[in-house]
């Protein structure tokens, strides 16, 4: 979906002539502040392992799974203005995809991974070309819609363990590096690779002239086709991006807990994610992790006092909802802006 | 024959129940453009109070009469005091009220099962059905006399919507509203007012179908959910804020739902989200529905 000459003079495109403006000056300080936050958090996740226990690690694993999920639900929510109810099915269909593969026809894992990838991508993109013909709440019911049938289609397959779903999941073999994966830190580093992959693929998704045809629909989808912009291709590939984003983590998660049921596959967890994406911060690219993590941890920590955590959580996204439409991570960098323009003697550069 | 009557009447029967659900959700919708997914908790709060009181008092009447009244009362402060007030502050009315409520929904949902489940150690529970209504009848096939009353009140609950928003005053605010909202205020009605009763109204008769279900199905924490999503299938496919479309959608869905289950279990769990899923892509604005306002 590359641009073709004829952006050069697009407002939303960097062109030549636009080098100097402000615009541009801004894009680089973004590009300064995901540098700095990738790295210190790159970091933190490479040494965590070596401060923290096994059962945190395999908690952190759980995060980063959901921190892939999350990030694809985003570059619907936050960077195209659409809520999808649905994505819990491509986590599903990706999951089963590795299990069938691996577990009931003997293929390595990492060829399963790939068609987990590959299958939920184009189902994803199958299913967004009919729904983003909606939008807003009949976008929202007719991803439900697609997410049930897939999750009833999972309760009816025999083969597949039907409700009670499929056990004995091998992980993926590292064998060629000298690894056993077996072992949930060897694992966290395998969930880690992926998910810095992901996160560098949707970020270079997010930066090229798709992405900002994305945030352009966004804004304003009139003016995007007053523009001449037909969106909806865009709309669709970014819902196939996005669910393939699913699918990989879905993929992970099954041989995380080396089973698969189509528990994985019901609205609530698509209702979670979104939770987690909100509590993050939608508006900003590393939010939903954010979200994720607070969102696990919290769960862990919730579930040792009470079952009800839901309760806490609707709580939270109410609040979130209707007081700080940032999240954490705009509340973090709210934070953080404060912080550095006391050091620097006032924000020189304040839009 | 008797066995098709049996299941077209258990269809009606579930009609009638997503009936009472989605009338208040589609003119909530179609009123106030906020899609209430908070629906299926006030749905909760009339069942699990429904049995409090039922528990209380003995009496199934008592608890009909009562137990709706807390979802009504909850629905007008929610939609007055909180919904409202955030819509004027800039919140999109569409998005960010579906989240919103959404996430009531979960709230309600853990509240509740740390209230009656953690705390009470209650898991399933049920309202016993009134006395005259328990057995069954003879219609040519024997049928539980209850569920025939869950249809005279399905059908009772649409003759009174209907009469009440074609031939009062009231309904004729409320239908103007559907159409155009500014106009109506620019007319001199309070809208906030009308807005809250009438998100107030849905939310009672949403707690009427819950003590109703508490007596023929379980009462528990997943049932929210449950009646949720086919209302939300019935709401789109009549077309958002469509009264006549819910009738008819309430009917299609709940047929489908019980037919396809008699006789092709294999598609029974599908059925519904294939006819919503076609319906989306050939004509998203549901059967009675115009063509959606521009958002």
């Amino acid at each position: 979906m590359e641009n073709t000459d004829d952006d050069s003079w697009h407002p939303l495109v960097e062109g030549d002539e636009s080098r100097h403006d402000p615009m541009d000056r801004a894009a680089a300080r973004d590009q300064r502040r995901f540098l700095t936050i990738a790295l210190i958090g790159l970091a933190v996740l490479i040494a965590l392992p070596f401060v923290v226990g096994d059962y945190y690690v395999s908690l952190f694993s759980e995060i980063l799974i959901f921190g892939i999920l999350v990030s694809g639900v985003n570059l619907l929510l936050g960077y195209t203005g659409l809520v999808s109810l649905g994505h819990a099915s491509f986590m599903g269909l990706g999951a089963y995809v590795t299990a069938i593969a691996a577990s009931l026809l003997g293929y390595p894992v990492w060829l399963s991974m790939l068609a987990s990838i590959l299958i939920s991508l184009l189902i994803a993109y199958g299913v967004g070309l009919l729904s983003v013909r909606t939008k807003g709440v009949q976008f929202l019911l007719i991803t439900l819609a697609f997410g049930q049938m897939f999750h009833a289609i999972a309760e009816k397959t025999r083969f597949t363990g039907g409700d009670d779903g499929m056990t004995n999941i091998p992980r993926i073999d590292l064998g060629f590096i000298g690894l056993d994966a077996d072992q949930d830190r060897v694992f966290y580093f395998f969930v880690l690779v992926c998910f810095v992959v992901a996160m560098l693929i949707l970020r270079r998704v997010v930066e090229s002239p798709f992405g900002r045809v994305l945030v352009g629909i966004r804004e304003n989808e009139k003016r995007m086709l007053a523009m001449g912009y037909t969106t909806f291709p865009y709309k669709a590939l970014a819902f196939g991006i996005s669910g393939m984003l699913a699918g990989l983590a879905g993929s992970l998660w099954v041989q995380h807990g080396f089973f698969v049921n189509p528990h994985i596959m019901t609205w609530e967890l698509s209702g979670e994610a979104l939770l987690m994406v909100i509590i993050g911060g939608s508006q900003s690219f590393f939010g939903p992790v954010l979200g994720a993590a607070f969102y696990v941890l919290a769960k862990d920590l919730l579930s040792e006092i009470t079952e009800a955590y839901l309760m806490f959580f609707g709580l939270i996204f109410v609040l979130v909802v209707a007081f700080f439409q940032g999240g954490l991570a705009g509340f973090a960098s709210r934070f953080a802006e404060r912080f550095l323009n006391r050091k620097s003697d006032g924000g020189e550069d304040k839009p | 024959m008797t066995f098709f009557l049996f299941n077209l009447l258990n269809g009606l029967q579930l009609s009638m129940l997503i009936f009472l659900m989605a009338i208040g959700l589609t003119v909530i919708f179609g009123l106030m453009d906020i899609l209430n997914l908070a629906h299926g908790a006030f749905y909760m709060a009339g069942a699990y109070f429904g049995y409090v009181v039922f528990q209380a008092t003995g009496s199934f009447w008592i608890a009909l009469a009562i137990a709706p009244l807390l979802p009504l009362v909850l629905g007008f402060l929610l939609q007055y005091f909180v919904l409202q007030p955030l819509i004027d502050r800039g919140r999109s009315a569409h998005l960010d009220m579906a989240l919103l409520t959404f996430g009531l929904l979960f709230f309600t949902i853990g509240l509740i099962d740390l209230v009656f489940f953690e705390t009470l150690g209650l898991t399933f529970m049920s309202i016993d059905k009134p006395a005259g209504l328990g057995s069954y009848v003879n219609i040519g096939t024997f049928y539980p006399s209850y569920r025939l009353f869950i249809i005279a009140v399905g059908l009772l609950v649409a003759l009174i919507v209907w009469l009440l928003l074609e031939r009062t005053v009231v309904g004729a605010v409320v239908r103007a509203g559907v159409d155009d909202r500014e106009m109506v205020r620019a007319m001199g009605v309070n809208v906030y007012v009308v807005f809250a009763s009438v998100f107030a109204l849905g939310c009672g008769l949403a707690g009427l179908a819950g003590v109703i279900a508490g007596a023929e199905l379980s009462i528990n924490i997943t049932m929210g959910v449950q009646i949720l999503i086919p209302t939300l299938v019935v709401v789109v496919l009549g077309g958002l804020g469509s009264v006549k479309g819910c009738f008819f959608g309430s009917l299609i869905v709940g047929m489908t739902e019980t037919l396809s289950q008699a006789y092709v279990p294999a598609l029974a769990l599908f059925a519904t989200y294939l006819i919503l899923a076609a319906m989306l892509v050939f004509r998203p604005q549901g059967f009675f529905g115009r063509t959606p306002k521009s958002v």
